[in-house]
């Protein structure tokens, strides 16, 4: 579904990712696991368009969207769930929710995807005109994943969904993905906690100074000494 | 305490015409983060529009609304795109002077055309004078504030009920995350610029047969609508409509004990004041003020 | 020395630098020289007013740019000081003193206005900023028109016509032009000695990224108080010479947002913050304009303001660096040169051999004490009772998962941020502990950090940067550029000492910002991710660089994830997530710490890794 070909990309002089290639099946759960500084946050807005690919190219669902800007990676099918929550912080809940459906092929379906979403997410139902910066880490994630989820999208990447949440949340978070996998949706994960995604993941990359060093199965790779050398250095 | 009901309902006049002219302002620097210092050289030419064609037409000057809103949105949709949008990544300073530079060259080409004339609408039925209790106003100050009573909620509804306003609102509020729900952003800052200069130019046009138009006209409406901006808080539509009644009232007060020359010291007293001890406006907060982009 | 490296650098250097002033120099002197032949030659009333203009225009500028280029502060009001200038000067010249005098008084006068004005309107940006110049100018042409004593109201301030030296009064043309060319040429003098100076330097550090700046413990406030003070007292001095020659002025002409604008305007064209920029600006602009004007006709009122708001958007939108960065690029050799990134090895070698650092001395006293750091962000708890310390000469590694608040302790030790409870005690020169709450107090103590995003100020050469630090230590240029060059030459950044900050590659940055710090001499040594990003290649340079440092008796405290550099460098390391210290100890002793190993992976991958 979609296809990372030799992508290399950074900020200004900086360059991040280095001739990184990976795939992702459709209905797949695939994540990718590294240390910070990585390369693993600058893979996802390379994919989304918020950055700008110097080379190589991207392929999704046959098209290539490699240069394609951030508004139009969106509407191809595409959506990202930033890191660190990224929520318009004076909107409301529902607002917020309402937001996530902008995309023209979303509307039609808002209806019934907000009642899903709603039915997934109880507590935000009791929430819905709070407004989103006065929530809790763990709420502000659950409006996060929220929203993009009513774009109903095909491809939904996750940028480190357990960024500064307490470990019971975590749980949660990871929970609500894999519920998102099971209805059909194919899902990119970027993450540091290896435990929860693993666990949760079909296929896993290992990305370590912008270079992806290992794949394989999620299994597979959750005993293996590889992790811990790559982010411990030991 | 007739005279104080005077001067309030004065105030009040006045300030609901600066709302007119600030709304725009504030929304165009609420999203866009650009500070517009020639926002006032489009009210004049709203003004000027407007004379030129009740004068040539012989119609009601409120009629020319009909051409002057899309003309306006359409200009304000250019500077965006062609001034303000290439410079997006720069630094501020020469954000700022693409705007001054607009707003030297538009009056100066006005006054290159036109000289330095002063232009005045034809009343048209505008300056009947009504009676409000002991306080006297005209037709069309009263027009000005019923009108800007229905600009305010008019763009208040718009901005938090339809699907555009929610992106514009967005868009303010978180660029990137905006751009990740499909927003086009740029687009959405084209539009939101055409509207705040659609707002002055319907300002303008009700304004124009109650006040004489000058190339210079711009610049005495600019420096108030700054002040009522940052004081309501950048992007607050509601903030810059409850300052500029308030700066109508100062306006009307200080310009009775004060008199005419004096009562700018005040308004801009109270600017810097503003802008020095209290900087995210009195209904803003602190967010706002940031250079968000 | 490697002989090879200093005497290349030096011959091109040197005649590169030679050639520059060479061509440089040359355009200014024509420039300037035709400024008074060219009047003298043609001898024609008209001509004289012009070239009188642009000397009194080009003056304004240049005095201007040193708050507005070289402090970055936007000042659109500056026509109040022009206004001080001109009253004062008319004002006691119908008392009977000459304005070689008022011009003193009145720059007095404006300098001090400056600062009154100035100081509360420093923590504005940008366009709030220019409001607020534009409010106090409106507030100053109300004043004047109104203060009818004083002023003469809208009427104005006349002059008795007494021809001579003494009032700056004359018939001719010629004797206000040198004047007017004297002052203009004290003002460009002046803006280049600050220019040169450790002043100039500041403001642009200033201007450029503050924090760094603080963090070199700039007085970031005082030195652009100084910058305004000094471009008002100019401007009034100008203003005061100019109400003579027109032995009239206004409020309308004094204090005039057009005129304050213009000012500004020539100083873009030419490039803000250049030392001839507003020069060249002027020059351009003013016979542009007074041609137009001559061509169609005196009665096209409006003309050359619209020639300049057009001007203005051109300028903005094609050549925002002004002309200064256009004649830079064509001039032959000037002394920015572009980096050549095809050059093999970017850059040099840390000349560690030729350093020979003494063995490692053991570990000493207590230098830095933190004690129960705790610090909320609205509802976050982001630090939760950190305490550490740190001894003479070792290194500490902070290490933790991301977001865990490692750079907000930080921000806690080095005065960027203080904590709700707690304290950060460091040891002084003289044995003394003290707790020390701004940027500049730590960096007196003697604590110096790098930023984790690098940014050096990019409108200075490399050797500029690490001056910025350097003039912590000394008062004057040549003894800071000796020491720039030195550490330039330790840090392997010799080569580069010439070129434009921001053409240099990551790894260079970031040694830079190490270079900058170590000018300073700091004692403690904060190092901010300073190996991310880095090709394995310099991580190995980097490695033995840090260790030099640290045997020359600097404490480090260093935040990194970089594994293998925290490994082979750190004497201790700290864990810590969540806020909280999660462990302490020796390297090895941290990593295989159970707990250290589930924050970073969560539990499951360690217990199969472990089976």
């Amino acid at each position: 579904m979609l296809r990372l070909n030799n992508v290399t990309s950074g900020y200004g002089a900086t360059t991040i990712l280095h001739d990184v290639s990976l795939d992702v099946k459709e209905g797949e759960v695939v994540t990718i696991v590294g240390g910070n500084g990585a390369g693993k946050t600058t893979t996802l807005r390379t994919i989304s368009g918020l950055i700008d690919a110097t080379a190589g190219s991207i392929i999704f669902e046959g098209e290539d969207i490699t240069h394609l800007p951030a508004h139009q990676v969106v509407n191809r099918g595409i959506t990202l769930i930033p890191e660190a929550r990224q929520l318009f912080p004076e909107m409301s809940v529902l607002e917020n929710i309402q937001m996530g459906a902008y995309r023209l092929a979303a509307k039609s379906r808002y209806d019934q995807r907000l009642e899903e979403v709603l039915t997934l997410f109880p507590r935000l139902k009791e929430r819905l005109q709070q407004q989103a910066e006065s929530l809790s880490g763990g709420e502000q994630q659950m409006v996060a994943i929220a929203r993009g989820m009513m774009a109903c999208p095909k491809l939904l990447m996750f940028d480190e969904p357990s960024l500064g949440l307490a470990p019971i949340i975590v749980s949660q978070v990871f929970e609500i993905v894999k519920q998102i996998a099971e209805s059909g949706t194919t899902v990119l994960i970027v993450e540091q906690n290896v435990n929860q995604t693993l666990k949760v993941a079909d296929r896993a990359y290992v990305i370590e100074n912008g270079k992806i060093v290992m794949d394989g199965q999620a299994q597979e790779l959750m005993g293996d000494d590889h992790i811990r050398k790559a982010y411990l250095g030991i | 305490m007739e005279l104080t009901i005077s001067l309030v309902v004065n105030g009040l006049m006045l300030g609901s015409l600066y709302a007119m002219v600030s709304v725009g302002l504030t929304l165009i620097f609420g999203i866009t983060k650009v500070i517009n210092f020639a926002h006032g050289e489009f009210m004049m030419v709203g003004m000027l529009l407007a004379y030129v064609i009740t004068s040539y037409l012989g119609v009601h000057p409120y009629l020319t609304l009909i051409f002057i809103i899309p003309l306006l949105f359409v200009l304000g949709v250019l500077v965006q795109k062609f001034l303000i949008e290439p410079l997006k990544d720069s630094d501020e300073h020469i954000q700022i002077f693409a705007t001054v530079g607009l707003s030297i060259a538009m009056i100066n080409l006005v006054l290159m055309i036109a000289g330095s004339n002063n232009f005045n609408t034809p009343a048209s039925g505008m300056r009947h004078t009504l009676s409000l209790g002991p306080a006297t106003v005209l037709t069309g100050q009263v027009v000005i504030m019923m009108c800007s009573i229905f600009m305010v909620g008019g763009l208040h509804l718009f901005l938090s009920r339809s699907q555009t306003g929610r992106a514009i609102r967005a868009t303010a509020q978180n660029r990137n995350a905006a751009q990740l729900m499909g927003v086009h952003v740029s687009r959405i800052n084209m539009v939101t610029f055409g509207i705040g200069i659609a707002c002055v130019g319907i300002a303008a046009v009700l304004l124009s047969p109650l006040y004489p138009v000058n190339a210079q006209t711009g610049q005495s409406f600019v420096l108030i609508a700054f002040v009522i901006v940052v004081m309501g808080g950048l992007g607050s539509i509601t903030g810059a409509f409850i300052a500029a009644l308030i700066i109508g009232l100062v306006d009307s007060f200080a310009g009775f004990y004060l008199g005419s020359s004096l009562k700018d010291v005040a308004v801009f007293g109270i600017f810097l004041s503003v802008l020095i001890f209290r900087p995210s406006g009195l209904f803003g907060n602190a967010r706002k003020l940031a250079h968000v982009s | 020395m490697n002989d090879k490296t200093i005497s290349s650098s030096s011959s091109g250097g040197y005649g590169g630098v030679m050639q520059w002033l060479l061509n440089n120099k040359s355009l200014l002197f024509i420039t300037l020289a035709s400024l008074i032949v060219i009047p003298v030659m043609v001898d024609d009333d008209y001509i004289y007013h012009i070239f009188i203009t642009i000397c009194l225009f080009a003056g304004l500028s240049t005095a201007w740019n040193i708050v507005g280029g070289y402090a970055g502060q936007l000042s659109l009001g500056h026509a109040i000081y022009y206004g001080i200038g001109a009253y004062t000067g008319m004002l006691m010249l119908n008392a009977g003193i000459s304005p070689w005098i008022s011009m003193f008084i009145g720059a007095i006068l404006a300098a001090g206005m400056a600062v009154a004005i100035s100081y509360p309107c420093f923590k504005l940006q940008g366009p709030f900023y220019a409001l607020a110049s534009i409010a106090f100018l409106e507030v100053f042409h109300i004043i004047s028109l109104n203060w009818v004593g004083l002023t003469g109201g809208a009427n104005g301030v006349m002059v008795p016509l007494e021809l001579g030296w003494s009032t700056m009064i004359f018939r001719e043309r010629l004797p206000s032009l040198v004047i007017a060319f004297g002052l203009m040429s004290f003002t460009l003098v002046v803006a280049w000695a600050i220019r040169r100076s450790k002043l100039g330097f500041q403001l642009i550090a200033t201007r450029e990224r503050e924090s760094a700046a603080k963090g070199a413990a700039i007085r970031t406030v005082h030195v652009r108080l100084y910058a305004a003070a000094i471009s008002a007292g100019l401007t009034a001095m100008l203003g005061t010479f100019h109400g003579s020659y027109l032995t009239y002025i206004d409020p309308e002409s004094a204090f005039n947002l057009t005129f304050s604008i213009q000012i500004v305007l020539f100083a873009l064209v030419g490039g803000l913050g250049t030392v001839f920029g507003p020069l060249y600006g002027t020059i351009l602009l003013v016979p542009i304009t007074e041609l137009a004007r001559g061509w169609l006709g005196s009665s096209a009122i409006g003309l050359h303001g619209f020639v300049y708001g057009v001007v203005l958007i051109l300028v903005v939108l094609f050549m925002p660096d002004g002309i200064m960065s256009v004649i830079q690029r064509y001039l032959p050799t000037t002394r920015r040169r572009r980096f050549n990134t095809n050059e093999d090895s970017p850059i040099d070698h840390v000349h560690l051999d030729d350093i020979k650092p003494p063995a490692r001395p053991p570990i000493g006293e207590l230098v830095l004490k933190v004690e129960h750091l705790d610090k909320h962000f609205g509802g976050l708890h982001v630090t939760n009772d950190v305490s550490f310390n740190l001894y003479k000469g070792e290194v500490l590694g902070i290490i933790g998962p991301n977001g865990a608040g490692k750079t907000t302790v930080f921000n806690m030790i080095s005065g960027f941020l203080n904590a709700d409870s707690g304290s950060v005690a460091v040891l002084g020169e003289y044995g003394h502990f003290s707790f020390p709450k701004t940027p500049g107090a730590f960096a007196r103590n003697g604590v110096g950090r790098t930023f984790q995003i690098v940014q050096p100020f990019a409108a200075m050469t490399v050797e500029e940067n690490i001056m910025v630090g350097a003039f912590y230590r000394f008062r004057s240029v040549e003894e800071s550029r000796k020491v720039a060059r030195e550490i330039a030459y330790e840090l392997g950044l010799y080569r580069f000492l010439d070129e434009e900050a921001k053409n240099l590659p990551i790894g260079g940055l970031k040694r830079l910002e190490v270079a900058r710090v170590m000018a300073m001499r700091p004692r403690i040594l904060l190092l901010d991710e300073v190996m991310a990003g880095i090709n394995p290649a310099d991580l190995r340079e980097a490695i033995e660089l840090i260790k030099v440092i640290r045997n020359s008796g600097i404490s480090i405290i260093a935040i990194e994830h970089v594994m293998q550099a925290v490994m082979e460098l750190s004497d201790r390391v700290i864990v810590i997530s969540s806020g909280e210290i999660l462990a302490q100890g020796k390297p090895e002793e941290v990593v295989k710490n159970e707990a250290v190993i589930e924050a970073y992976l969560g539990k499951e991958v360690t217990d199969a890794s472990t089976e």
